[in-house]
């Protein structure tokens, strides 16, 4: 079956009327683009980094609704046209516009599947969705994961540029914390070279997720998860700490590295956008640590450190 | 871990009833998220509110992870839901549908309190009056 969107572009006040004609007609739910719901994300500063530029405030919205191409399509074109004239006798200086177009039925369930293949990070890990099969060597070590509602789908350079440097250091047996896990990758990337992991991350939703991946990776006998920040969860001390978050975080972190990172073990910085690297730098150094070494991946920053004499 | 936003999608869908049919597919197909994790979470965190209409807003990562926040229901349709109507007035100066008492006006006012860019709660009682006048709904002492 396919359908007809229609999209109704309107003064912003107009949202819950024109919104509420839609679900007169029988649509389950309408798609709103709303430039001033944007700018309140931008403005409120909640989100790291994101690709918008400027937020042109239009004062009107474009609501979309969508609509079977049977039978019944032209009647309820027919309606919906009505009841926007209706709205224009009553708020004339509202703006309107509308626009039809046709949309094939696509298998929305599973097309998103199609941004997700398998990826080989550094020499020996394979990451898959769990809806792709592979044929590793045998020294692969498979990391499956399905992308969700935590970040880390293993293909972001912050993450890649961890696995990579994971894949170097880390030794069997040893300790490891991994502050921020999100999916829970980088826990789950060292527990598979033999690392004992405590894995913490503030976020609730992805201390579920990040569990949930453990478990899929049957690593759960090497990995806890717990929400919390390193103050309180934290016990003990980790011959690799990792910390792929970002400058400030980092930044604000570097302050209890000192409790939880062992006199010989190695700290791992990552997520640090390019123009921030001079700041978390100086901030290592002063927290007493020495730079072993830095790579970069796309404007991305990892920084490797242990403390200094 | 430093998470990149590129996209944003705002939703009006039934509590507890998303699927991946449009308006769920287009909109979030376009950003490769993930539709039937996203479906099964919605439904989840809305299942107490099952009927009603519950606006999400959808943040997209740059992996094409997601998280998402749930709003409170458009006043209107909580103003249809306490007056038992469908549908508003087609001609609301004139042709009334339904009155509602000021006590029902405060709870949905409560209701809203949290979404409604509103200083106080007679504030945010006025903005809903003014919804409930543009459906043709009385309000009326109670």
């Amino acid at each position: 079956m396919d359908w007809r969107e229609v999209a109704v572009t309107i003064s912003a006040e107009g949202e819950e009327i024109v919104a509420d004609l839609f679900y007169q007609l029988g649509c389950p739910g309408v798609s709103v683009d709303d430039p001033e719901i944007l700018r309140g994300y931008i403005e409120s500063g909640s989100w790291d980094f994101h690709d918008f530029g400027e937020v042109e405030a239009t004062g009107t919205i474009v609501i979309k609704g969508y609509f079977p191409e049977d039978n019944e399509l032209s009647a309820k074109v027919q309606r919906l046209d009505q009841g926007i004239r209706d709205l224009l006798e009553r708020f004339p200086n509202w703006v309107v516009q509308v626009k039809g177009i046709s949309l094939k039925e696509e298998d929305w369930a599973t097309a998103w599947k199609a941004y997700f293949k398998p990826a080989r990070i550094g020499k020996r890990f394979l990451i898959k969705p769990s809806w792709e099969h592979v044929n590793p060597a045998p020294e692969d070590i498979i990391l499956e994961l399905d992308p969700g509602m935590a970040f880390g789908t293993g293909t972001h350079p912050t993450t890649t540029l961890c696995l990579k440097t994971l894949e170097n250091i880390v030794k069997p047996g040893q300790k490891v914390f991994d502050l921020g896990t999100g999916s829970g990758i980088l826990a789950i990337a060292a527990a598979k070279l033999g690392a004992e992991v405590e894995a913490v991350d503030l976020d609730s939703v992805a201390v579920r997720v990040a569990q949930e991946n453990v478990d899929l990776n049957h690593v759960s006998d090497k990995v806890r998860v717990s929400r919390g920040d390193l103050g309180t969860v934290l016990r003990g001390q980790a011959q690799v700490v990792i910390a792929n978050i970002i400058a400030d975080v980092i930044l604000m972190l570097l302050e209890d590295l000192k409790r939880i990172l062992s006199p010989e073990g190695e700290f791992l910085a990552s997520g640090i956008i390019e123009h921030r690297a001079s700041d978390v730098e100086e901030g290592m150094k002063k927290a007493g640590l020495e730079i072993l070494e830095r790579v970069e991946d796309s404007g991305w920053i990892l920084f490797r450190a242990r403390w200094a004499n | 871990m430093a998470k990149k936003v590129i996209g944003l999608v705002k939703l009006a869908i039934t509590a507890g009833k998303a699927t991946p049919a449009p308006p769920v597919g287009p909109a979030l197909g376009q950003h490769g998220v993930n539709i039937m994790a996203f479906c099964k979470e919605y439904n989840e965190r809305t299942k107490d509110q099952a009927g009603l209409i519950i606006p999400v807003e959808i943040t997209v990562y740059e992996d094409r992870s997601f998280t998402f926040i749930t709003k409170t229901p458009p006043a209107s349709v909580l103003l249809k839901k306490m007056t038992n109507i469908n549908s508003g007035s087609s001609e609301p100066n004139r042709k009334k549908v339904a009155t509602i008492p000021k006590s029902k006006v405060r709870e949905i006012a409560d209701i809203k309190m949290k979404d409604l860019n509103a200083a106080s709660i007679e504030a945010a009682m006025r903005m809903v009056e003014g919804t409930a006048r543009s459906m043709g709904i009385d309000v009326v002492e109670g």
